[in-house]
């Protein structure tokens, strides 16, 4: 691998390892080198390691998922070691809010990028959800911009399910519980397409916040800020909730009006959001009707 | 996620299948089917046989997949044939640790006289995974089956119309499975769509089994909006060739036509141009064959 790549800085540290930002020697394409930790079997590949990259490279055939360009195999100290190359996207989602929170002169991100981000983060999750896969990890850090073309790419799929999504990272990182849907804090383990749902309709408050909608620092207080807003769930709502692994009984608090949290939108995009942060996981919008909503009546749906 | 050929997208996805069904298809139009057919087929036939240690029927069917996807886009040496061994096991093993098979494949691979090192298979792992681009969930006919045979209805106006139609539905695929095995042992329908060569090989097992509600059957697959007609019948014919052939191998070799014993190198020596005489015979034969399934007590007919 050496060979083909050359390293030129360590990005980032993913969830599951380093991140390098390298040159293919050869064409000059920038790309992203992630090592990942599957570690070689006595029997040639993993099966994990197989089926997982296997799922990953049927994804990347959508541009709004980061491809995967390929696989490198090498040994390291005799150690064999997993490369997965990925393309190269300067920026993320969470890098591209800061800039416009912090910095020289802060500015709201304009209504036209939240609304074309928002379209093109729904049309990836379809695909994924298409081909019966959950991210299960959507967060701003996961999400690549490429600010010149103003895409919005998924990054960091499908490795989540060999591994479980950890609790912390191997660089003892806590793993964020911002976007974590209630049901998982909860301790449900029947999960579907509706935990992405949930992450996106937090992606979607903070980029029109500029921050995070629920940052909690633990599951117990990631529940009290959603439910500080949302209100405390009732059955009614949300029938089964007070049967969940790890339901207790909580303060019971009134629904706050959403439109507050996100006095920069307007009705039609505190109603898509309202609809993504349904509580009971089965009356929560899918990716698809989302892209129907009329919220993005007002985009040019053609581009995409 | 294991993966699982009858439904490669863990979910009832139907749509999106038919949508990337293209993007597994063994890249034909680099495929030299001429090309070393003999050690092609004995391959294949080495695949088939070591598969079948592994109790898994569908290992198989995904390794020759694999194989043929291999073989469309790098030549082997064929003075070397350990090496082509060495892409078969590779398959096999690959094939194996998809559909999330439990025992170790070294053990399988121990009762056999041919042993390779694992780092050689791990190797030659990564070379398969390489040249197929690491798109190993291949979709094939077997993901359209379900989806085809629900066009199938019996008219039945008995009061087990439900039983009758899951019985009969499931004689068909059970046929239909076994054609598709056979004509992949023997490198047909390889330029086909999976969901045309699953349409097309119900249909013709719903002729053998069911020949009078045969029309009904045709029309009804037809009016698919994601069936191509020229297409349909194109791979339609194949199949009823590739059938006939059999019935024809199978009178001079007599024995049993089960996809899984056939002797493959066998049935090349034997497959002669058909004499007129022949040709009768083989209709007989098929009509006997017809007469032994229609004693199924679901058949109206």
């Amino acid at each position: 691998m050496e060979d083909k790549y050359e390293k030129l800085e360590k990005v980032g540290e993913g969830t599951y390892g380093k991140v390098y930002k390298a040159k293919d020697k050869q064409t000059g394409q920038l790309v992203a080198l992630k090592k990942t930790r599957l570690e070689m079997d006595e029997e040639g590949i993993p099966p994990t390691a197989l089926r997982e990259i296997s799922l990953l490279q049927m994804l990347s055939n959508s541009i709004y998922i980061v491809q995967l360009i390929g696989v490198q195999h090498i040994h390291h100290n005799g150690k064999p070691l997993l490369y997965l190359v990925f393309e190269y996207l300067d920026t993320d989602l969470k890098k591209f809010i800061d800039s416009h929170r912090k910095g020289p002169n802060p500015s709201p991100l304009p209504s036209s990028q939240i609304q074309s981000f928002l379209f093109q983060l729904c049309k990836g999750v379809a695909h994924c959800h298409g081909h019966g896969v959950l991210h299960r990890d959507l967060k701003p850090q996961n999400l690549l911009v490429d600010k010149e073309k103003g895409i919005v790419k998924i990054a960091d799929l499908g490795l989540g399910r060999a591994f479980t999504v950890p609790l912390k990272s191997y660089t003892h990182e806590i793993v964020t519980l911002w976007y974590r849907a209630p049901e998982v804090l909860l301790g449900s383990t029947h999960y579907s397409t509706g935990v992405d749902m949930w992450s996106v309709g937090c992606i979607f408050a903070e980029m029109a916040r500029r921050q995070a909608l629920f940052p909690g620092d633990s599951e117990f207080q990631q529940l009290l800020h959603i439910f500080r807003l949302l209100g405390t769930p009732t059955e009614e709502q949300w029938p089964g909730v007070s049967s969940l692994r790890d339901w207790h009984v909580y303060p019971r608090w009134e629904a706050q009006n959403l439109a507050r949290a996100v006095p920069s939108l307007g009705p039609d995009g505190v109603d898509l959001l309202s609809k993504m942060l349904q509580y009971d996981p089965a009356d929560r919008i899918s990716a698809k009707a989302a892209m129907d909503h009329p919220y993005f009546d007002t985009l040019d749906k053609s581009q995409f | 996620m294991e993966f699982d050929l009858e439904n490669p997208l863990s979910k009832d996805l139907q749509h999106a299948l038919f949508a990337i069904e293209s993007d597994h298809l063994p890249l034909m139009s680099n495929l030299d089917l001429d090309y070393d057919h003999n050690i092609r087929q004995e391959i294949i036939s080495f695949i088939s046989n070591f598969s079948k240690k592994l109790h898994h029927p569908f290992v198989s069917y995904l390794a020759i997949n694999y194989f043929h996807r291999f073989l469309a886009s790098h030549s082997i040496p064929g003075e070397k044939p350990w090496i082509l061994k060495l892409v078969a096991v590779s398959c096999v093993s690959l094939a194996f640790k998809m559909i999330g098979g439990d025992s170790r494949l070294s053990h399988v691979q121990k009762e056999d006289e041919l042993m390779f090192d694992f780092r050689m298979v791990e190797r030659m792992e990564f070379v398969i995974l390489g040249a197929l681009q690491w798109r190993m969930r291949s979709i094939t006919p077997f993901a359209f089956i379900k989806f085809f045979v629900s066009f199938f209805k019996l008219k039945v106006t008995s009061l087990h119309a439900n039983d009758a139609n899951y019985h009969h539905h499931q004689v068909l695929k059970d046929r239909a499975t076994e054609i598709i095995f056979k004509a992949q042992i023997e490198s047909k329908l390889l330029d086909f769509k999976p969901s045309i060569v699953a349409a097309s090989t119900l249909l013709y097992a719903s002729h053998e089994l069911y020949p009078l509600q045969f029309p009904f059957f045709k029309n009804s697959i037809l009016s698919c909006p994601y069936v191509n007609e020229d297409d349909f019948s194109k791979c339609y014919n194949v199949i009823q060739e590739l059938v006939l052939d059999g019935y024809e191998s199978m009178l001079s070799c007599k024995t049993p036509i089960n996809v899984l014993d056939l002797d493959y190198s066998s049935s090349e020596d034997t497959h002669n141009k058909t004499a007129p005489s022949e040709e009768e015979e083989k209709r007989g034969l098929k009509r006997l064959k017809i007469s032994t399934f229609s004693k199924s007590p679901f058949q109206l007919s």
